[in-house]
């Protein structure tokens, strides 16, 4: 709540003065609606897909072993390494995915220079890369169910599929609970894909919240907003966190 | 062969000649799936290696149409890592220094390792054996830090940083990760699966706290201290937004924030980016691959007890 810069040091205190800019910071608002439109692509297809991976991989097989280190191998790797990497699969003429794409005929495409594409693309890479992490704590989930629960179900007739809905999901809440809140706290703090790839652009379609804050604070040297910004954000996640706690919240007892 | 009684109520020695192809389909299908992942999850990071052994030249030429070439070299060579390391004639015109990235982070890397070994074991054991004052309202008041997302620190902790005078210097970037919460947290769930009967019965032989502490816990805890060290290790190699913020000279830079400042410069060279983030991201790679049972232990433990 005070001015200050990183270099001078000075200091007013301007009280709220930061906030009320904020309120009418079209930026501002454009970054918070980026950054919910990041975290709605990417939080719910990977939790998705990691369940299904999960129930998929969890025998205890070689070769399922060999596909689940497959899967975490691109959480142990740099966020930087990964986006470095896929900012060069997705280039429009030397790029590994439009290359693949032409040996099917497709034509080729323009990822990250395309206002439309640029975030969409940012979060299929982000799901690869995180993947892993969350089919992990699921599978160890799958493991705490007991298995008589299942075979019970199996002696009275049931299929897989009501297997399924009626103990394994149920049982797996809490798991899955951990899941989309760490992975909505971690999406939201999405920071690195954006100063690799994109910078914000193409036309800011890519200017997470926490990019935003970036440039005020280091770039700008206005600290005050920054930190504005940050306790807003702030603010924001733990309400989001609540409420996904709230939805999940589950009485089942063993 | 005995037959398994299922209930089903079929034998199972009889198979119809349906069941055995349905079952050849299934097995088939469930491995070609496996195969699908394995290349999707592999399949850029083999491109970034593959490339990294190859001249710019060749993987430009290999790229249309897409065949077998364009991931595998036809003439492997090292010239890329010569120039990253400086060596060779282009590295010294261009002023690369790699190694120097490498070491730094490596430096950091076993600093904090060493340090955060040294005090969150500590701080691990008092919170799961003692009993002090205030110790539920510290439990909650160190979990609720775990909460709030980095970015949100960043700020006053630049600035704390900065009076410190420990800006651009290694200590700026070993100090903030002395103590971790949540290697605090995990490693006190860890102990308190010791069980107490041991301690008691090191009092009894005259043990004091500090003597529990390194003759009980430690040996019993080190499953789930090697854990947290290879974990504390992944996340202050590929570390990137901090050091990106405090470190100015491009000197003491550490490597994850090099390669990226790499890229980003206008001209992008293929076959340098792909050495760099390869040796950017192998260390890690390869420590996770020879010890991966510590690695899924550990987040399948944080995950559940978190």
């Amino acid at each position: 709540m005070w001015q200050y810069s990183l270099l001078g040091g000075y200091r007013d205190f301007v009280g709220l003065q930061h906030y009320q800019f904020m309120m009418e910071d079209i930026y501002f608002w454009k970054s918070m609606k980026v950054t919910a439109m990041f975290v709605l692509m990417k939080v719910p297809v990977q939790v998705l897909l990691s369940l299904m991976l999960a129930v998929l991989l969890q025998k205890e097989t070689r070769s399922s072993a060999i596909v689940r280190s497959a899967i975490f191998t691109p959480v142990v790797t740099s966020v930087v390494v990964v986006s470095i990497i896929w900012a060069m699969m997705y280039h429009s003429q030397l790029g590994l995915i439009n290359s693949i794409l032409s040996a099917f005929g497709i034509p080729r495409q323009v990822f990250l220079s395309d206002a439309d594409r640029a975030l969409p693309a940012m979060s299929a890479m982000m799901v690869w890369k995180d993947l892993g992490f969350s089919m992990i704590i699921i599978m160890a989930g799958l493991k705490g169910i007991p298995v008589v629960y299942r075979e019970a179900a199996i002696v009275d007739g049931a299929k897989p599929w009501q297997i399924m809905r009626h103990i394994t999901l149920p049982l797996l809440k809490r798991v899955l609970m951990f899941v989309v809140v760490t992975q909505t706290i971690f999406s939201f703090q999405n920071f690195v894909p954006v100063y690799v790839m994109t910078k914000g652009g193409p036309m800011d379609s890519t200017k997470v919240i926490v990019f935003y804050i970036y440039q005020y604070g280091f770039l700008f040297q206005d600290m005050g907003y920054a930190s504005a910004m940050s306790v807003v954000t702030l603010l924001v996640l733990l309400v989001v966190s609540m409420i996904q706690m709230r939805l999940f919240r589950t009485d089942v007892e063993y | 062969m005995e037959t398994v009684n299922t209930n089903t109520g079929v034998d199972v020695r009889k198979r119809s000649p349906n069941q055995i192809l349905k079952k050849l389909g299934l097995v088939l299908g469930e491995n070609f799936l496996y195969l699908i992942l394995v290349v999707v999850f592999v399949a850029p990071l083999a491109w970034m290696v593959l490339g990294s052994l190859r001249e710019e030249k060749e993987i430009f030429a290999n790229l249309y149409p897409f065949t077998i070439h364009t991931f595998w070299p036809i003439t492997w060579t090292l010239d890329t890592y010569l120039d990253m390391f400086g060596i060779s004639e282009i590295g010294i015109m261009y002023g690369l220094h790699f190694h120097r990235f490498m070491a730094n982070s490596l430096i950091v890397s076993v600093a904090v390792v060493s340090c955060s070994l040294v005090f969150n074991t500590m701080g691990a054991y008092f919170f799961a054996r003692l009993d002090f004052p205030f110790k539920n309202f510290l439990l909650i008041f160190v979990v609720a830090t775990m909460l709030i997302p980095f970015q949100a620190t960043i700020v006053p902790l630049y600035i704390v940083v900065s009076k410190l005078g420990m800006r651009d210097s290694f200590w700026g970037l070993i100090v903030p990760w002395f103590a971790s919460p949540f290697v605090i947290f995990a490693l006190a769930q860890f102990i308190k699966e010791i069980p107490k009967e041991l301690d008691e019965a090191a009092t009894i032989d005259g043990a004091s706290l500090w003597g529990i502490l390194w003759h009980v816990i430690l040996p019993n805890a080190i499953p789930g201290i090697i854990t947290m060290a290879l974990l504390e290790f992944q996340f202050i190699w590929n570390l990137f937004y901090w050091p990106l913020i405090v470190i100015n000279s491009s000197d003491l830079q550490m490597i994850q924030v090099a390669i990226a400042n790499q890229t980003t410069q206008t001209q992008i060279f293929w076959g340098r980016t792909f050495a760099g983030s390869t040796l950017a991201s192998l260390p890690v790679i390869i420590i996770f691959l020879a010890l991966q049972k510590w690695y899924i232990q550990g987040v399948a433990t944080t995950g559940l007890k978190g």
